[in-house]
Parts: structure tokens; C-alpha cells; sequence
């Protein structure tokens, strides 16, 4: 009987669909905006967060960068106390070196004649050791 | 039809609505009042409650050898502090601190004690393994009220060595007191830079509120001039000298001949700026160019290098030299050390055997004027802006302020001139670099953060020519190997150099001592072609030595100051690789 009667007011039957499309339209669109308000709110809240955190960690960076570097010239400045002359001579006076009673010196062709260019070749060895890592 | 009756629940309506309405009229009003009309000026002291506005110290730069070897050098160093209101049991943690750390515990009871305060340190800047252990040791027991904070402490790795050239730096704020911490205290302090940050309620930074930061410019860095070894040879022959010669205090100043460079520069008793309490202060002076004496015979090289620069003399003229010469209106005639007869001798003898009455025949033939002038060109009486703080000029008085007849005399022998032993030794530097004068200079480039270099040009001017300066250098040799100055002899190299030996003048009272000297040498090596000169300058040496058959009297440069000289030249010309050029 209902189908007969749908049938037999199709008309009335789309009136009906469209007051309820008409209604539902609204509802659903309301919906989606309240959903699409949570969700930006949570987005805007976890991107506040990672903001947050990466700023945490920016800090802890930074922190373990300041650590390093006063490492870093803690070990230099314990090399500069290593190389003390007056520590090393007193190491070596307690192994029982002491200084020859004579030196022999040998004269290298070239060197003595060119002594400016042998000290230039001997500052660019230095340099070029120096840049090593 | 009657007005209607208020119901009681209608006034208490009405009344709610009122207080309500009014209440909101009266919030929106208050707000509009501070938001609006006072806005400005409620939000400057807002924004300076929520925001702390923080300096960021600019790290110190670093001095350097001229090996780049670290010769001052600032680190972050753990200092101990205290919130006393925080701590419960103060004699206790006094205790526990004080076995740890080293420190008197009844001072440090006292501070812990002061519950009305929030701050008082225990321990500053402590070496890295005691901090290392109070660390574990606030770990492991959680001592309430005691923490650890980082300060920057300047640290001296070699200690002593080099102290008077470097100077220190006051700890607390890092500000360069004395020598090259001082003088050169703008360019090594750099730019504190500026954080503004964001603080919670509690006070704590939030790290995502930073608003400003302005980086710190780092200090820059120096390169002296300064060769570790070498200055390391230097103070222990200072001291060597000290103890053997029995002097008051020991100078030494070694220069690199063409550059300038003061390679060391000593004076003995010496300091170590990393345990400064307690030290005497004349040993932080830096005598070499604090300080002036009278050069006695050292400066006899000017007058005869204008002599024969003149043309006046050549070093085989010879002439009768009297044993003693009397000038009016001087008490006391001039005289020669151990010499009682007139002798015929050359102006090589003459500097050979340090003739005081030769050389001042020679001025004689100079004249004041010119004897004057070349004072002043070799330096004297005007600082040589090395580098170091405190640097005098000495004195070299206007020739048209002499006296008559005295004056040129015995300015030509080394007195009424007063010298630094840096314009000495810069003085011998000319005649050892073919007759020009090179600014003695301790730093040799500032480098900046960005690793800009600023390299330190001397300056130069000719006083003699090469032909003079290379003649005076072979009389000077001739001191070396036969005359006042024979113990000089450095095994293996050819040496030239000059005794000088004054009387000590004792500014409190305004006359000279009768026993006290100033003893030195000044020399230089190899003579040919000259690569160091060294100074050596001895105040008061006294006693004797016994060499063979001879007694020696310390209080001549030739007996004092001449070892000391053959002792660093040596090391000196080792280290630099000189070769030798005596088989």
C-alpha cells in the first residue's frame, strides 16, 4: 500500500526528501564547521606544542653546545699546560736527561744561502699541518 | 484593572539584574579605563615584569706565543654558592664543603649561618676536578641551598713564564690590571651582547618567549711576539743570575734583529698571575721598560758609531790616552778602570777595553750637538710605543740644557742619560741591523672573531749607514774576544757586545751608591749576520768569584751580567736554528 501509494504521489514523496535535505543541509554544515573548528583548535594547540618543544630542545642544544665549547678550551688550555717548557724540562731532568756537552752542527748545501726561502717553505708546512682536522 | 503586584521573586530578579548590570557597566568600564585611557601606562611596567632584560658576557680573547701556543686563555670554571635560608643544617654542610673544597670551615659556618640570605658564595672558580666532585657529592647527597654556577676564570697555562709582559686580569669581572691584559684590555674585553627573555610567574625563562637577542661579540685574539722556549731560557737565566750574582734584580730582553720582535723580555724575582695573593708588587713591574738606569759603557757604541759615521775616527787611528782626565768644574777626574799609565790605543782598543778617557776624547772631537743628535735617533729619551704598558721614555736632556764642559763627557761614557733596557737592546738591534732602527714590539697581529688580521708594522728609520754599522759590529766583537767582555763567548758563534758598569743612583737620597752597581751586557750574535740581541741588566750585584788564580768582582758586567748573556744567547740561537759559524 505504500509503495502503491509513493507511487502514486511521487511528487509528494520528493517534497517530503527535499524538507528533510532542507533540514538536514543546515545540521550537517553546522557539523562539519564545529568540527573543523576542534580540529584547528587541537592543530593550533599540537603546533603550539612542537613550537614549545623545539624551542625545549633549541635550549638543550644550545646548552650542549656551550658545554662542548668549554670542553673544547678546558682540553686546549690543558695541552698549553702540557707544553709548559718549564714543566717538560722538569720532567726531563727527572729522567735524567741533561744537555750534550758538545753540539756538532751540519751545514746542508742550499740551506744556509737560501735561508728565506727555507723559512718560507717551513711556514708553509706549518700552515698546511695546522689546517689538518 | 489595578497596577500589577511585584512579586518578591520579581524584585529579587530585578535586584540580581541590577547588581549584575552594574557590576558588568563597571567591569567594562574599569577595563576601558585601564585598556584604553591607561593602557600606555600600564603596559611598560607589565612588560617589565613578565621580560628580564640579560647581558651575555663576551668571551675574552685568547693571547697567544707567535706559535700559537696558548699563553692566556679564558675558560668556564664551576663556582660553589649558597641560598643560606635554604639550608637547614649549616654546620653540617659547612663541614662536608670544607673537607671538599679546602676551606677554612668556621668563616664558611658563618656565611651558611645568615638564614636572612639568599645568596653567599662558597668556592670560586675551582679547578675542574674538585668541581667535578662537588657535583657527584650535590648528586648523591642532595644538599639543599647549595648549587653550582659557571663564571669565566683567565688562566695562565704556563704559570710565571712571561708574567710581566702578560700582566692578569682582575677575576670578577675580567678587566685587565696589569701589562698586555691591560693595555690591550678594549680589544681582547669584545661587546657583551643582550638577551631579552620571557619569564613565567615563577620567574622561570620560557624558552619559546625569547624576544631579542643580541649576540656577543667575542673579544679578539693576540699573537705576541713572544717564543715560549725562548722566554722559558730567559726567566731561568734571570733567576740563575739572581742567585749567583747576589743582585737585587735581573733583566733580560731578547730581540730578533730586522724584525723587532721582542722574542723574551724577563725580569727576575718574577710571579705567577694564577696565584696572585700575597705577591710582592715590585715583581709584577716590568723592569725592561719601567725601569731606567744609566748605561754606563753600553752607551759608548753611540759615540763611537757617530764618531765614525762622522768620519771623525776610523778604528785604526790611535792617539795617547791619559789614565785620568780632569774636567772643571768636575771634583772627581774621569778615569779608566785598573789602568795607571798614559798608553797609546787604537779606537778599537778604546771600545775594547771600555776606555772611558778615550771615548771622551772622541766626544770631544763630536761635539755636544752631534753626540745629541744621535741619541736621539738611536731612540733614546722618547718612548718606543712597544706595546707594553708603563713604558717610559727615559731621559735625554736638551742638548741646550748641558751643562758646560761635564755634560757631553760624561754623557758620552753612559751617564746623565737615563735608559730603559728595551732602548737598549733596540739601540743594538741597529747596529746589528746594518744601522736601522726598528721599533722594538711585543705584539705581532690582532685577530679578530671574524679572523680579520691586523698585523703590527714597526716602524724604521736608518741612523747609521751599513758600512758603519758593520764596523762597529767588528769592534764590538773585538769586546768579546780579547777585551772587557771575554766571558760572553757563546761556543761555536762569533759574538759582539758592550760591558757597562754605573754607579747605582739612589733617587730617595739623590746621590750614587758607593757599593751598589748597575752591571750589564748588551751583545749580539752571530757578528756577521746578527739574528738576536740580548740585554742583560743586573741591579746591585754583589760578591766575588774565584776563576783560577783571579778574584772577580760581580758588581762589572764583564763579570756578572756577561755569563748570563753567553747563557741565553746559546739557548737562543739553538732554538731559532742558527747555524754556527765558528768551526
Amino acid at each position: 500500500m505504500t509503495a502503491g501509494t509513493l507511487r502514486a504521489h511521487p511528487a509528494a514523496d520528493f517534497e517530503a526528501f527535499a524538507d528533510v535535505a532542507r533540514l538536514k543541509s543546515p545540521v550537517r554544515l553546522w557539523v562539519l564547521f564545529a568540527l573543523a573548528v576542534i580540529v584547528a583548535f587541537f592543530g593550533l594547540i599540537y603546533s603550539r606544542i612542537s613550537l614549545d618543544h623545539s624551542a625545549f630542545e633549541i635550549q638543550e642544544l644550545e646548552q650542549r653546545i656551550a658545554t662542548e665549547e668549554a670542553r673544547y678550551w678546558q682540553l686546549r688550555l690543558e695541552v698549553a699546560e702540557l707544553k709548559d717548557p718549564g714543566r717538560v724540562e722538569t720532567l726531563i731532568a727527572d729522567l735524567g736527561l741533561v744537555y750534550p756537552e758538545s753540539r756538532v752542527a751540519l751545514s746542508v748545501p742550499g740551506i744556509d744561502t737560501e735561508r728565506l726561502d727555507a723559512e718560507y717553505r717551513w711556514a708553509q708546512l706549518k700552515a698546511l699541518l695546522s689546517a689538518q682536522p | 484593572m489595578g497596577r500589577p503586584q511585584w512579586r518578591v521573586a520579581d524584585i529579587r530578579l530585578v535586584l540580581v539584574g541590577t547588581v549584575l548590570i552594574a557590576s558588568w557597566i563597571g567591569i567594562g568600564f574599569r577595563l576601558f579605563n585601564v585598556q584604553g585611557v591607561h593602557a600606555a601606562e600600564y603596559a611598560e611596567p607589565g612588560f617589565d615584569q613578565r621580560v628580564r632584560h640579560e647581558e651575555t658576557p663576551a668571551k675574552r680573547g685568547t693571547i697567544y706565543d707567535r706559535d700559537s701556543v696558548e699563553l692566556a686563555v679564558t675558560v668556564d670554571a664551576q663556582t660553589v654558592v649558597a641560598d643560606p635560608s635554604a639550608i637547614s643544617d649549616p654546620v653540617g654542610t659547612a663541614a662536608v664543603l670544607a673537607s671538599l673544597l679546602g676551606i677554612d670551615e668556621s668563616s664558611l659556618v658563618t656565611r651558611l649561618s645568615d638564614s636572612s640570605s639568599q645568596f653567599a658564595y662558597v668556592a670560586r672558580r675551582l679547578d675542574p676536578l674538585v668541581a667535578e666532585e662537588v657535583r657527584l657529592m650535590l648528586a648523591d647527597e642532595q644538599i639543599k641551598g647549595i648549587s653550582l654556577i659557571t663564571e669565566p676564570k683567565r688562566v695562565y697555562p704556563a704559570d710565571s713564564l712571561a708574567s710581566q709582559v702578560l700582566g692578569f686580569v682582575r677575576q670578577d669581572d675580567q678587566q685587565g690590571l696589569e701589562g698586555i691584559e691591560y693595555e690591550y684590555n678594549e680589544v681582547l674585553s669584545g661587546t657583551p651582547g643582550t638577551r631579552i627573555l620571557e619569564r613565567d610567574g615563577y620567574g622561570v625563562e620560557i624558552p619559546a618567549g625569547e624576544l631579542l637577542v643580541e649576540p656577543a661579540v667575542p673579544g679578539s685574539d693576540l699573537i705576541l711576539t713572544i717564543d715560549r722556549e725562548i722566554q722559558s731560557a730567559v726567566q731561568e737565566a734571570a733567576e740563575r743570575a739572581l742567585q749567583t750574582t747576589n743582585a737585587q734584580a735581573a733583566t733580560i730582553v731578547v730581540l730578533e734583529v730586522g724584525t723587532g720582535d721582542i722574542l723574551a723580555m724577563a725580569s727576575a724575582p718574577g710571579f705567577d698571575p694564577n696565584r696572585r695573593s700575597g705577591i710582592e708588587p715590585s715583581t709584577v713591574r716590568n723592569r725592561a721598560v719601567t725601569d731606567v738606569y744609566e748605561p754606563g759603557s753600553t752607551l759608548k757604541v753611540v759615540t763611537i758609531s757617530a764618531a765614525l759615521e762622522e768620519g771623525l775616527v776610523t778604528p785604526e787611528d790611535s792617539w795617547e790616552v791619559p789614565f785620568q782626565l780632569e774636567i772643571e768644574p768636575k771634583e772627581e777626574p774621569y778615569t779608566d778602570e785598573g789602568r795607571d799609565h798614559v798608553a797609546t790605543m787604537t779606537v778599537t782598543e778604546i771600545v775594547a777595553y771600555s776606555s772611558n778617557i778615550g771615548t771622551i776624547q772622541i766626544q770631544q772631537r763630536l761635539g755636544n750637538e752631534t753626540l745629541h743628535r744621535y741619541l736621539g735617533a738611536f731612540g733614546l729619551g722618547q718612548s718606543s710605543d712597544s706595546g707594553l704598558p708603563g713604558e717610559v721614555p727615559g731621559l735625554l736632556r736638551p742638548v741646550e740644557e748641558w751643562c758646560a764642559n761635564v755634560c757631553g763627557p760624561s754623557t758620552a761614557i753612559g751617564y746623565r742619560v737615563d735608559v730603559t733596557p728595551l732602548q737598549m737592546a733596540a739601540l743594538f738591534a741597529t747596529i746589528a741591523n746594518g744601522g736601522v732602527w726598528v721599533q722594538p714590539h711585543v705584539v705581532q697581529a690582532i685577530v679578530d672573531s671574524d679572523g680579520r688580521t691586523e698585523i703590527n708594522e714597526p716602524l724604521q728609520r736608518p741612523v747609521l749607514s751599513e758600512d758603519t754599522a758593520q764596523t762597529m759590529r767588528q769592534l764590538l766583537q773585538g769586546v768579546v774576544e780579547y777585551g772587557t767582555g771575554h766571558r760572553a763567548v757563546v761556543d761555536g758563534f762569533t759574538v759582539g757586545g758592550k760591558t757597562g758598569t754605573t754607579q747605582k743612583f739612589l733617587s730617595d737620597e739623590g746621590v750614587y751608591s758607593e757599593e751598589d752597581r748597575i752591571a750589564s751586557f748588551i751583545g749580539m750574535a752571530p757578528v756577521d749576520d746578527p739574528r738576536i740581541v740580548v740585554a742583560v741588566v743586573l741591579d746591585s750585584p754583589h760578591g766575588t768569584i774565584t776563576e783560577g788564580d783571579e778574584i772577580a768582582d760581580l758588581r762589572f758586567g764583564g763579570v756578572s751580567a756577561a755569563p748570563a748573556f753567553a747563557e741565553v744567547a746559546e739557548a737562543v740561537l739553538h732554538r731559532l736554528g742558527v747555524a754556527p759559524d765558528v768551526p
